[in-house]
């Protein structure tokens, strides 16, 4: 049996399609991508019109008073590790890019969440959807994107948005499901509207285990933002991409360990951020 | 403030360090290269010596008997689908590919695991590496591996290899600690020896959790055989790497669907191993 014989390719099909949406959406598809690339121009320009030394300054004593010591020295080894090893532009662009795709994850998968933890159907309905985000490769989200906007770091962006909802989406599912009945039926006993039960009781109550999704969604988010550097979405990613391609070993080390020195500070501050509640709240409890 | 003779001092010293290693080491990593490939060429060899029906049906019959006759037939339409659209040698790579880095991965990584697993103070200085590990992008892990090793798919299978490790270390460690008490004192009361107390009541405890970490390091391992595309690993990774590279639309779809369904064919057949296993020791 030779499988020529039922020769089929879907991509055939679909090609014209993607064709058509960017013959026929283009003013849509120029908008969005006006717009994502304003808000992320923004975001680098405020971190890199300042001198590097003025940010790393900043950062460690936000970190210090927000979260402890620990964490200040982990942001100050990390950033003047960036600075030296000549990538500072590179690193804060990444930064960039995962601080807006992130934010825009977190927006759209935290109301999905409570939704899917408020209305059983829901949350049986996207089940399946997010088995199946969950299961496929990274790689294959920035195709999509790509065909859609083109190389760069729009779809780099848009890719990794998508890529981040699904964990964020179970977490704050969880989270809402996790929130103690006793809880709820106090606040609906003391004839609290259902805005304050959401803002008072179960955001609180939740919020620890939002903040492991939140960890997870920026880390997968971080994953994601240097594997585009692939499609051009400049950043780390595409140093490493130059030393792989080019077999620059000294510039993709560098660029390897500054995504390091990012991964681990990202992972350290979200963390943080999270034990840092848990002794707030058990030094009220006390 | 002027970094560049920082960068340039370590630029220097990195190729400095990696032209030493390739001429004193290149014994050793042409022995690991030689070893990985003849792995891979190996499976490959054996997934090509049947014809891709063949492969469909037993997959199809796999899925039937652990999951259901409904499951049974999309996983072997999906497979045969791969071969409608001319892909069926890139897939069969890409799936040797993840076979043979996924079995290194668990060679190693459920002996130690195991180990892990009763030596407590092991465990505790495992953890920060294994955390470590998962909390970098996989991408990362080719820079080392494309330094010693050079293009191709030795290069992949390290890489893979690296990412699929720490689950399957994690979950089996976990399933060894997990033995229920009451079974080990019943195993202890009826004068078992440590071997049998290991392997008829340690290991079918654990083996739940094994199938899981298996499970998961497979999926680990195929996302990372799709990136290493880049570094000339062969099959649909480099497929999809080069169709966009060129903007070759119909092509990154076809490649991508591909890729879902291996995926999703054995991620669900591992997935329902795992569950058989679970209800096994219920």
């Amino acid at each position: 049996m030779n499988p020529d014989v039922l020769r089929f390719s879907p991509g055939a099909y679909l090609a014209p399609a993607v064709d058509w949406l960017n013959a026929n959406f283009h003013p849509f598809f120029a908008a969005l991508t006006k717009l994502i690339e304003t808000v992320l121009g923004g975001i680098e320009a405020s971190l890199l019109y300042p001198p590097a030394y003025a940010v790393i300054i900043a950062a460690v004593v936000l970190a210090g008073f927000l979260i402890g010591f620990r964490a200040a020295t982990v942001t100050a080894i990390a950033l003047a590790f960036c600075f030296l090893s000549g990538l500072w532009t590179a690193s804060m662009q990444t930064l960039a890019l995962v601080t807006v795709a992130v934010m825009i994850s977190v927006l759209v998968a935290f109301p999905l969440g409570i939704l899917a933890s408020r209305y059983e159907k829901f949350a049986a309905a996207s089940r399946p959807v997010l088995d199946i985000m969950q299961t496929v490769p990274p790689w294959v989200y920035l195709i999509p994107a790509v065909m859609l906007f083109s190389l760069g770091r729009v779809p780099a962006i848009i890719a990794t948005i998508v890529y981040g909802i699904p964990p964020m989406l179970r977490l704050t599912t969880l989270a809402f499901n996790q929130v103690p009945k006793d809880l709820l039926e106090l606040g609906q006993a003391s004839g609290a509207s259902p805005r304050s039960i959401l803002l008072k009781i179960e955001i609180p109550s939740a919020t620890p285990t939002l903040l492991v999704g939140l960890n997870q969604c920026i880390l997968l988010s971080l994953a994601m933002v240097v594997l585009a550097g692939l499609v051009g979405a400049g950043g780390l990613g595409a140093e490493v991409t130059r030393g792989l391609t080019r077999m620059e070993m000294g510039l993709g080390l560098r660029a390897g360990l500054a995504i390091v020195a990012i991964a681990i500070l990202l992972d350290r501050l979200s963390k943080g951020a999270l034990q840092g509640r848990r002794i707030g709240r058990s030094a009220t409890a006390a | 403030m002027d970094t560049s003779v920082i960068t340039d001092l370590f630029d220097t010293s990195t190729d400095n360090a990696l032209g030493w290693i390739g001429d004193n080491g290149e014994w050793l990593f042409e022995f690991i290269r030689f070893v990985l490939q003849g792995t891979y060429d190996g499976i490959l060899w054996f997934l090509e010596l049947a014809p891709f029906y063949v492969i469909a049906i037993i997959a199809g019959l796999l899925a039937w008997r652990l999951l259901n006759p409904v499951a049974g037939l999309l996983a072997g339409i999906a497979l045969a689908f791969c071969a409608f659209m001319g892909l069926w040698a890139e897939t069969m790579s890409t799936l040797a590919l993840v076979a043979t880095a996924t079995i290194l991965a668990l060679a190693v990584g459920i002996p130690i695991g195991i180990v892990a697993g009763f030596v407590k103070t092991f465990d505790r200085a495992l953890e920060p590496a294994l955390d470590l590990i998962q909390t970098l992008p996989p991408y990362i892990y080719l820079l080392p591996a494309i330094a010693l090793l050079g293009y191709g798919p030795a290069t992949a299978l390290v890489a893979t290899f690296i990412v699929a490790m720490p689950p399957s270390i994690r979950l089996t460690s976990l399933g060894i600690r997990m033995t229920p008490r009451e079974f080990i004192e019943l195993g202890q009361a009826s004068g078992l020896s440590p071997w049998q107390m290991f392997t008829k009541i340690r290991l079918p405890f654990a083996m739940p959790s094994i199938m899981a970490g298996i499970n998961q390091s497979l999926m680990m391992a195929f996302g990372m055989v799709v990136i290493a595309g880049i570094v000339g690993s062969g099959g649909l990774g480099e497929t999809i790497y080069g169709a966009v590279r060129t903007l070759d639309i119909a092509t990154s779809i076809n490649a991508a669907i591909a890729i879902v369904i291996l995926t999703m064919v054995l991620d669900r057949l591992t997935q329902s191993a795992a569950h058989r296993a679970k209800a096994g020791v219920r």
